[in-house]
């Protein structure tokens, strides 16, 4: 190669060149070609045919290269300039190619196939109209090449000249029966929606080439959209048939039984499609939507009900007033409350006897413990089981409530999918159920008391009931808020259990706040079950009037924890269902 | 009259938000009985509860001046340990209707027999089915909302629902959520479609259909095989 090479330096001797290309030394010619402080013209044929060689191994750089190099020097030959030409337009070098075109047409005019390869370098520049006119200049010259007919048609159609492509193609068409031809006539027909004359092409290609699956498929849309499904459905199948691996065919077939609402055709073409092509989401799903309505339709037996629509609408309802609305509403909670006292407690025989056993064995064990403890006497009063009594009923009351309430929403998720049941109705059934399960207890314990023989009436009802109505309120709007944090934090109902019993030590229940030191009694009065406690005693014993007890405190507080447990349920109601 | 005013309604699944309606208005027409068509996951379901009551929007308000049911033959309202009989007089409580002709109505239709003084824990799909078709039934609605009707119990019980069901229609409307194309010609004079968001009502049954056909087949149009 270095031998080559120094031949060409020491005598510039082009023959040593034109040897070294054609043994293939193509590095060494380029290197020397190339050489910037050249002072000789060296052959541009040279050039080109280095460049021919340099394509043919796919280095097309270098070979546009020596093509733009030579190009200036080889204006006369023709055959350099087919290689310029050729090289430029395999190399996507359109502009270069086109002018290379334009050269040599202009040595020999009547090279047709010259027209059509600027035609094509043209249309790849994008200059549609130049293509164009190349195309039916090369068509004019070979008036028998059925082939330069359908390209220059093909670049009408899609210049949107649908009419001069027919109108060229057309003539061409009455007298050769070229299959290519005529499918492409039949395509430019459809196009300008001359329905007819584009089927009788297709006709005319498919009786030259019988066995073209994608000329059945165009007949097949055609037939389709003439009117004639079964023809159209026997095309495509025909198309399908010949060529089995197209999914368009497939999905054509699909979508013509679907639109022509042939169930089971389409069922079977879906079921072939997937079959062949399980990635097919849209195919999925029809032939999901068509088994099934296959499967509805199976057995038909069905009572045709006519005339619904003739009968005269019924008055409409104007929305609620506010009195049906709290009717209404009574009526939903009572229902409520019916069915809770029946499920409460599902899994014991005996129920709602429960709810007073242990309230009873609550007290019985508290009385007994300091019974022995303080030798015989109660802080107030005369008996145990009194005393103990008046503290346990006001704290029963509110934690059987506001701890009830909890799951009053998260547990009645099936209620709730009746519409008219809303979550404020369940929880205020619950609400309601627990504080008149309370009430019930602490009259049948009273009465028991007495009958014992145990003086236990109160000294004052008014106090006590009030005391009671106070809790009660209390204890509904913890429920409220318990009921509603527990819809979106489920273990709530652990922690607030451990709240209740820290409230059970210190609201006084088995002590009275007297016996405490001053400085504890004055943090402790600011809980409001300790305050509600004495309270409910302070009716109880006349001869207890605490100093510390405010009684508009508890209310305030009642009052308060209401309003945030309506307000809360109601702001949050559309979060609160509870998906089944 | 239910009319839907700028309703909004999506949810979460695995995949992903899903979208059911997005600000969407209708408005059902008293008088007529509407088919709703839809691809299977568009939200038919979720538009009946939403019609219901049984479920809020995100936004947006759903106004009825009628007395809607819940979806018929929905059994989920039932609690298992109560009684069938007990089950029916809550229902039957909650909507204000008399509990006794209720209770009367739903034993002769649903033909528990012993089984209606059971929990309802102890039922087979089929009789709950019965006994809710049965309850939906009893009340005099204004207008029932059926989400699939399902095909429940033998021959002779279907011709008995059928029956019932007839006598109901001459007096109140249904709205009907299905993708058999042959029940909604069967039962309605108004077709709608549930697609993206939107719930489209139309005046008549076949033009629905054929806007819903033509929605199936879109997706497969290949009209490009020519050029």
């Amino acid at each position: 190669m270095n031998d080559n090479i120094a031949l060409a330096h020491t005598s510039q001797d082009i023959e040593g060149l034109w040897s070294a290309l054609n043994a293939g030394e193509l590095d060494s010619c380029l290197a020397y070609l190339s050489q910037a402080d050249r002072t000789d013209e060296p052959d541009a044929a040279l050039e080109c045919r280095l460049a021919e060689a340099l394509l043919h191994e796919g280095r097309r750089e270098e070979a546009v290269e020596c093509c733009r190099r030579a190009l200036p020097r080889v204006a006369g030959d023709v055959a350099m300039l087919q290689i310029c030409a050729w090289v430029f337009s395999n190399c996507r070098c359109h502009e270069a190619a086109a002018s290379a075109y334009r050269g040599l047409l202009a040595l020999c005019p009547d090279w047709a196939e010259g027209y059509r390869h600027l035609s094509g370098s043209l249309a790849a520049l994008g200059r549609a109209e130049e293509a164009i006119a190349a195309a039916l200049d090369a068509a004019s010259l070979t008036p028998d090449d059925s082939a330069a007919l359908v390209y220059a048609a093909e670049l009408l159609m899609a210049a949107g000249r649908i009419d001069e492509a027919a109108g060229l193609l057309g003539g061409a068409a009455d007298t050769a029966a070229e299959p290519r031809l005529l499918r492409v006539l039949s395509a430019a027909e459809m196009l300008r929606d001359r329905l007819p004359a584009a089927l009788a092409a297709i006709d005319r290609a498919l009786a030259e080439a019988p066995d073209n699956a994608e000329y059945h498929a165009h007949r097949g849309h055609l037939l389709w959209q003439l009117g004639d499904i079964a023809g159209g459905a026997a095309a495509l199948a025909w198309a399908a048939a010949l060529d089995p691996g197209n999914r368009e065919v497939q999905r054509a077939q699909l979508s013509l039984y679907l639109a022509a609402g042939l169930v089971s055709e389409a069922t079977a073409a879906g079921g072939a499609l997937l079959q062949r092509f399980p990635d097919d989401k849209p195919a999925a799903e029809a032939v999901l939507h068509l088994l099934a309505h296959r499967l509805d339709t199976i057995d038909g037996e069905y009572v045709v009900l006519s005339g619904a629509a003739e009968r005269p609408p019924r008055p409409l309802r104007p929305p609620p007033g506010w009195l049906d609305r709290w009717r209404g509403q009574r009526r939903v909670i009572g229902a409520l409350i019916i069915r809770e006292t029946r499920t409460r407690f599902p899994d014991l025989k005996l129920g709602y006897g429960w709810a007073l056993i242990e309230p009873v064995l609550h007290i019985t064990l508290l009385s007994a413990t300091f019974a022995v403890l303080m030798r015989g006497q109660p802080p107030i009063g005369r008996h145990f089981f009194i005393f103990y009594y008046t503290g346990l009923i006001p704290y029963l009351m509110f934690v059987h409530t506001s701890s009830g309430m909890c799951h009053a929403i998260t547990g009645n998720g099936a209620v709730l999918q009746l519409p008219p049941v809303t979550t404020f109705d369940v929880v205020a059934a619950r609400g309601l159920l627990e504080i008149m399960t309370d009430i019930v207890v602490a009259a049948v314990l009273l009465a028991g008391f007495n009958a014992i023989g145990l003086a236990a009436l109160p000294d004052d009802l008014w106090q006590p009931a009030m005391a009671l109505l106070a809790i009660a309120a209390l204890g509904c709007g913890c429920g409220f808020i318990n009921a509603v944090i527990t819809v979106f934090w489920r273990s709530w109902e652990k922690g607030y259990a451990q709240l209740a019993r820290v409230l059970y030590f210190i609201s006084g229940i088995f002590y009275v706040p007297g016996m405490m030191p001053d400085w504890a009694r004055e943090v402790l009065a600011w809980n409001p079950l300790l305050q509600a406690i004495d309270w409910f005693r302070a009716g109880f014993f006349a001869n207890y009037q605490p100093h510390w007890l405010d009684r508009s405190y508890v209310v305030v507080l009642a009052i308060l924890a209401l309003l945030a447990g309506f307000g809360l349920e109601r702001s949050l109601r559309r979060r609160l269902s509870v998906p089944l | 009259m239910i009319t839907l005013d700028k309703v909004a309604k999506a949810y979460a699944t695995a995949a992903g938000r899903k979208i059911v309606l997005a600000d969407a208005c209708a408005e059902f027409a008293p008088g007529h009985n509407v088919g709703i068509l839809g691809a299977n996951g568009a939200g038919k379901s979720t538009l009946i509860r939403l019609l219901a009551g049984s479920e809020m929007p995100d936004r947006g308000t759903v106004r009825r001046t009628a007395r809607v049911s819940f979806p018929l033959g929905f059994g989920g309202t039932f609690h298992p340990a109560l009684s069938g009989r007990e089950n029916v007089a809550f229902v039957a409580r909650v909507y204000g209707a008399a509990v006794r002709p209720t209770i009367r109505f739903v034993e002769e239709f649903a033909e528990l027999d012993q089984y209606f003084d059971m929990p309802v824990q102890t039922y087979s799909a089929g009789m709950r089915a019965r006994l809710a078709f049965g309850t939906c039934l009893a009340i005099d609605f204004d207008v029932y909302l059926i989400d699939e009707i399902t095909e429940i119990g033998d021959e002779r019980f279907r011709r008995k629902c059928v029956a019932a069901f007839r006598q109901r229609l001459n007096s109140s409307d249904i709205i009907l959520a299905t993708h058999n194309s042959h029940t909604i010609q069967q039962y309605c004079d108004r077709g709608a479609i549930l697609a993206d968001g939107q719930l489209q009502l139309f005046d008549d049954v076949a033009s629905a259909f054929e806007r819903y056909r033509r929605m199936l087949v879109e997706p497969f149009a290949c009209h490009s095989a020519d050029a």
